[in-house]
């Protein structure tokens, strides 16, 4: 702790006054609070032989920023990780300032935008690189970590509670399937009912070959509305992408096709009426034909230089 | 009879998969033991790579083993003739096996529409069109005809098909690692078979013999050795094994026991062995005995795994996510009348339907997470559009009662394939063979038959049609070249890697190291013959960071790290000119988040943004990005060049702006080779100066000059 020989004893009291109070507080909450004097005191002011990072941000409910609770949350995953790690030492502190608890401190840093995250180094000034990048790597504790670590060489592996809510949500839907089949155990038929399977499986495949797993990855807009004059386009120009609400038309379009098909075989088969039979022939086959065109024509615009004009 | 089909407009491009071509040609003319000790030093120098155990030797092997057998014959051909035309070849097995396991799925006549589906389709005909010479174009067959003699050895029980089946497997583990696809899919069928109550004796020998004598062939391979026992992807193999047998033994002990006691035995036998089979299975995981999920597999499930833990596998265009439009352009109408096919199959379902099914239901996923997959998807979408078009023709053909397999109905696809000009003689036809049986239907009147006859095969022409356009437009062209079209349609070849790489062969020394991003790894060894540091095989993430950081660093510490490498050239690919998007500026970005991952003290991302987050190139573009060597060596000389009077000079085509740093000048490096339209710039890595010249001005002192002490003495004279 006391390692830096040429300061004077004077010095050494209050850095050692300092860090002792930090670890006090530390070692109560894992992220520690901060107002406008707490922050010049132990932040700002020299001496200093630890690295503090702090989060500004503006918790109050009546400043409305759901991005700073849950970089908050991020944060406190982080903090967490650190406090209960078996690398925790004093060398590196996690703070918090509010706005409304210390808006000097937001005046000094000239800084009006919230979460900031800063890393302030045990010598000298924060530079460029000891502002997080919110904006292009987000505040995932892992990027966090990954910032810290290059910044103080302290490496924290982000511990995550772990999250029940997919384990309950899974638990309460096998206990609900279960209950059905035990209500119904006298008559399990429908579990050997092929249409709903048969269904099923449809549906997994409509839902990949209109490319919803590229929805999922990629996350693009439902649509897309044209800001000079607010026209909106649901079909993505390129070829290489697509909108979420285009991927619904193709499913639908897919499916409507595929119907079609079904119909025109079901009117062939089925033992009923001539008359009605033929009506459902022609609804598949106008099915099959006219959203076949149709998709066709969505492709055809998309895809430029394609035949069939 | 129907081999016709398959032979769609071979355009002979002339250029294989460089890697593949070597290494047969080495096999050929080294023979086989010497080709499984090759060491190849002229790939990923200075580490070198054993090909012989890093590389699944099938496609290698069968081009070689043809060879030598048309050499004995004493049909004297030269390898790489056998080489452009394996695939097409190939792809005419893949269609007799499609026809094969559609028979046995359904019946004939969908068989034979497969068939006529997969010699055309354009998910498949990029893997078959002459001169592709790839593992996946022999891999299709191979997976379709393991797919074939497993389903017939669950119909059959008999151990004859199922060892055919085991060979089939031994040789799809042999060509491509998409062999994981088999040794999961049939454990899966077999499980749901177990589930639905359909478990046989047929079943019982079908899987254990295909298990036992399927994985000791597939651990001969020396690329696969150890793994189906020691890696997560092959354990659902060996736990529905395990679960086969428990339930065997229980379906044993029925015949001994009453019912009342059965039943409390069989449900807590099946659970015990299930979930003792699952326990040590996460046992083995922990204490290290089988790996876990390699990096590829495991991105299939958790999509969002790749994009941070492993650039190098997200930055493959090929790994990506599907659109609707790839799957379109693929498939076109088989997209949308597959799941038709898959309802036929549910609604009528026995042993093999099943198969069929979860084959379909897999595939489809996998094709959703990976263009790439697109490929084992093809096969099966055109085995279920098969039976939905051949359900509605036999429906609307005639007397559906009698005829199995309605004579129409090969015609019908042949005139779609070959010439859909001669679409009205068949209509004909059709219309008249349907009137003679009208008579004695009680259906649907012949005029609403023919119209959906007709309408059908409208469909299935402009199905034809697509598939023509996209296997000359997009397919058929070979990648070296590129071809651009003017104003009035003509086409100008543009050939600058070929001018860049027999460059590179003829002026360089022999022995003389390229350093270049790794998707042109290949292309140098196989075109030009020279040493590369990395290349399409990326098992060396490391190797292929410290690429990336020499790329993206300054010059200086550039040359240090290509110093330490000795690179003799640097081959770049710049788009700029001709606006072509695929070049190194673009692709720059992965090339830093792989050197960052690897060396993230010295390479960080956001410094090649600007403060607003945005990648340019341009006098806003961070002064990082301007000065490192890809930027200098992509934009050299750029700056006085320009392309038309509407653009001021160094005016980018492919990212549209003017560059930011026009006056580049190198210190360590010179051009040493541009080609006609830029595409390609080479520049030769200087050797060191005999004196190191200094950096910045001798440092001007007061002291006395000469003339002045001249002149003083002449003062004392």
């Amino acid at each position: 702790l006391l390692n830096i020989p040429h300061l004077c004893p004077q010095l050494q009291n209050l850095l050692a006054e300092k860090v002792e109070q930090l670890m006090e507080w530390s070692s109560r909450r894992s992220v520690i609070r901060m107002n406008g004097d707490k922050f010049r005191r132990f932040v700002k002011a020299p001496p200093r032989n630890y690295s503090v990072i702090v989060m500004f941000t503006a918790l109050q409910p009546q400043r409305q920023c759901s991005v700073c609770r849950q970089a908050n949350e991020e944060y406190q995953v982080l903090a967490n990780s650190w406090r209960y790690s078996s690398a925790f030492s004093n060398k590196l502190f996690f703070t918090i300032v509010d706005y409304d608890e210390g808006a000097d401190v937001f005046q000094q840093l000239n800084m009006n935008s919230a979460p900031t995250f800063m890393h302030f180094p045990p010598k000298g000034k924060p530079k460029r690189a000891d502002t997080f990048d919110l904006q292009r790597i987000g505040f995932a504790a892992e990027q966090l970590a990954k910032w810290i670590a290059d910044r103080t060489d302290v490496h924290i592996r982000v511990f995550r509670p772990p999250n029940y809510s997919g384990t309950i949500a899974l638990a309460l839907l096998v206990s609900l399937v279960g209950g059905l089949l035990y209500l119904r155990r006298n008559n399990l038929e429908f579990i050997y009912n092929k249409t709903g399977w048969a269904m099923a499986a449809l549906c997994v495949v409509f839902a990949m070959t209109s490319g919803q797993m590229w929805n999922h990855i990629r996350g693009p807009p439902y649509a897309h509305k044209n800001p000079q004059n607010g026209q909106v386009s649901y079909i993505h120009g390129s070829s290489q992408a697509q909108f979420v609400a285009e991927s619904h038309i193709i499913l639908l379009l897919n499916a409507a096709i595929t119907m079609g098909m079904v119909l025109l075989n079901e009117a062939a088969t089925s033992k009923g009426d001539v008359g009605k039979r033929r009506i459902i022939c022609l609804v598949g086959l106008g099915l099959v034909v006219f959203f076949f065109s149709f998709l066709l024509s969505i492709f055809r615009s998309k895809y430029h230089g394609y035949p069939y004009r | 009879e129907f081999l016709i089909f398959i032979f769609p407009l071979p355009s002979f491009p002339l250029f294989l998969s460089r890697f593949n071509y070597r290494s047969t040609h080495h096999l050929a003319s080294h023979g086989f033991y010497e080709f499984l000790n090759w060491f190849d030093e002229r790939a990923w120098y200075p580490l070198g790579r054993i090909v012989g155990g890093t590389v699944y030797p099938g496609l290698m092997v069968t081009a070689g083993l043809i060879h030598w057998i048309l050499n004995m014959l004493n049909v004297t051909v030269h390898i790489r003739d056998v080489c452009v035309f394996l695939a097409p070849v190939f792809s005419g097995l893949t269609a007799i096996s499609t026809f094969l396991l559609t028979r046995e799925l359904w019946n004939q006549g969908a068989g034979l529409l497969a068939a006529c589906f997969i010699a055309i389709v354009p998910g498949y005909i990029s893997r078959s069109v002459a001169g592709s010479f790839d593992n996946e174009g022999i891999a299709i067959f191979a997976l379709q005809f393991t797919y074939y003699l497993w389903v017939k050895s669950v119909k059959t029980g008999s151990v004859f098909w199922t060892i055919c089946c085991c060979l089939s497997y031994f040789y799809m583990v042999s060509a491509w690692g998409g062999y994981v696809f088999i040794i999961n899919l049939i454990p899966l069928h077999v499980f749901v078979l177990l589930l639905m109550q359909r478990y046989s004796r047929r079943v019982y020998i079908a899987y254990s013999t295909f298990y036992i004598v399927g994985l000791i062939l597939s651990m001969q391979i020396p690329f696969v050795g150890f793994q189906p026992i020691r890696t997560s992807e092959h354990m659902a193999a060996a736990g529905v094994f395990a679960l086969l047998q428990a339930y065997a033994f229980l379906q044993y002990l029925r015949d001994r026991l009453t019912k009342q006691e059965f039943q409390t035995l069989f449900f807590l036998g099946v659970s015990l062995a299930a979930g003792i089979v699952f326990l040590s299975v996460i046992y083995l995981t922990y204490t290290g005995y089988i790996a876990p999920w390699s990096g590829r597999f495991y991105s299939l499930w958790d999509t969002g795994y790749a994009k941070i833990h492993i650039p190098i596998i997200a930055s493959v265009s090929e790994h990506q996510p599907t659109t609707w439009v790839s799957f379109f352009f693929d498939l076109h109408i088989l997209v949308c009348t597959f799941p038709a096919g898959l309802w036929f199959c549910i609604k009528n379902i026995n042993d093999e339907r099943v198969f069929v099914a979860l084959y379909a239901i897999s595939a489809v996923y996998f094709a959703g997470v990976m263009v790439r997959l697109m490929l084992t998807l093809t096969p099966v979408v055109c085995m279920l559009s098969a039976i939905a078009f051949s359900n509605v023709f036999e429906r609307y053909l005639g007397d559906d009662m009698k005829r199995e397999n309605p004579p129409i109905e090969d015609s019908s696809d042949e005139d779609d394939k070959r010439n859909p000009g001669n679409l009205y003689d068949k209509a004909g036809k059709v219309r008249k063979h349907v009137s003679e049986q009208e008579k004695t239907e009680e259906g649907l009147g012949p005029n609403i038959k023919n119209i959906v006859t007709m309408l059908m095969l409208m469909l299935l022409m402009m199905f034809a049609v697509h598939c023509t356009w996209v296997t000359s437009n997009a397919y058929s062209s070979p990648s070296v070249v590129l071809a651009s079209y003017n104003h009035d349609g003509t086409r100008n070849i543009l050939d600058d890697f070929r001018e860049a790489y027999y460059w590179l062969r003829q002026n360089t020394d022999e022995h003389a190291r390229v350093m270049s991003w790794w998707d042109y790894g290949y292309q140098i060894a196989g075109m030009a013959n020279r040493t590369t540091l990395v290349d399409n095989n990326t098992w060396n993430n490391s190797h292929i960071a410290l690429v990336g950081k020499a790329m993206s660093s300054n010059e200086s510490a550039a040359y240090e790290i290509m110093r330490s490498l000795d690179v003799d050239y640097v081959l770049i690919i710049f788009g700029g000119v001709i606006g072509y998007s695929g070049d190194d500026i673009n692709k720059f970005l992965w090339m830093v988040r792989i050197a960052e991952g690897e060396h993230p003290k010295d390479i960080r991302e956001s410094d090649y943004f600007t403060p607003q987050g945005e990648f340019r190139v341009d006098k806003a573009g961070s002064p990082t990005l301007l000065n490192c060597l890809m930027y200098k060596m992509s934009y050299y000389r750029f700056g006085e060049m320009q392309l038309d009077f509407r653009t001021p000079p160094g005016f980018d085509r492919t990212r549209n702006a003017e560059i930011g740093n026009k006056d580049i000048k190198f210190k360590h490096l010179e051009e040493a080779f541009t080609s006609e339209h830029w595409l390609v710039r080479i520049y030769k890595v200087k050797q060191l100066d005999n004196r190191e010249t200094l950096d910045h001005k001798p440092r001007v002192t007061n002291i006395v000059p000469k003339q002045k002490y001249l002149s003083k003495k002449v003062g004392f004279q």
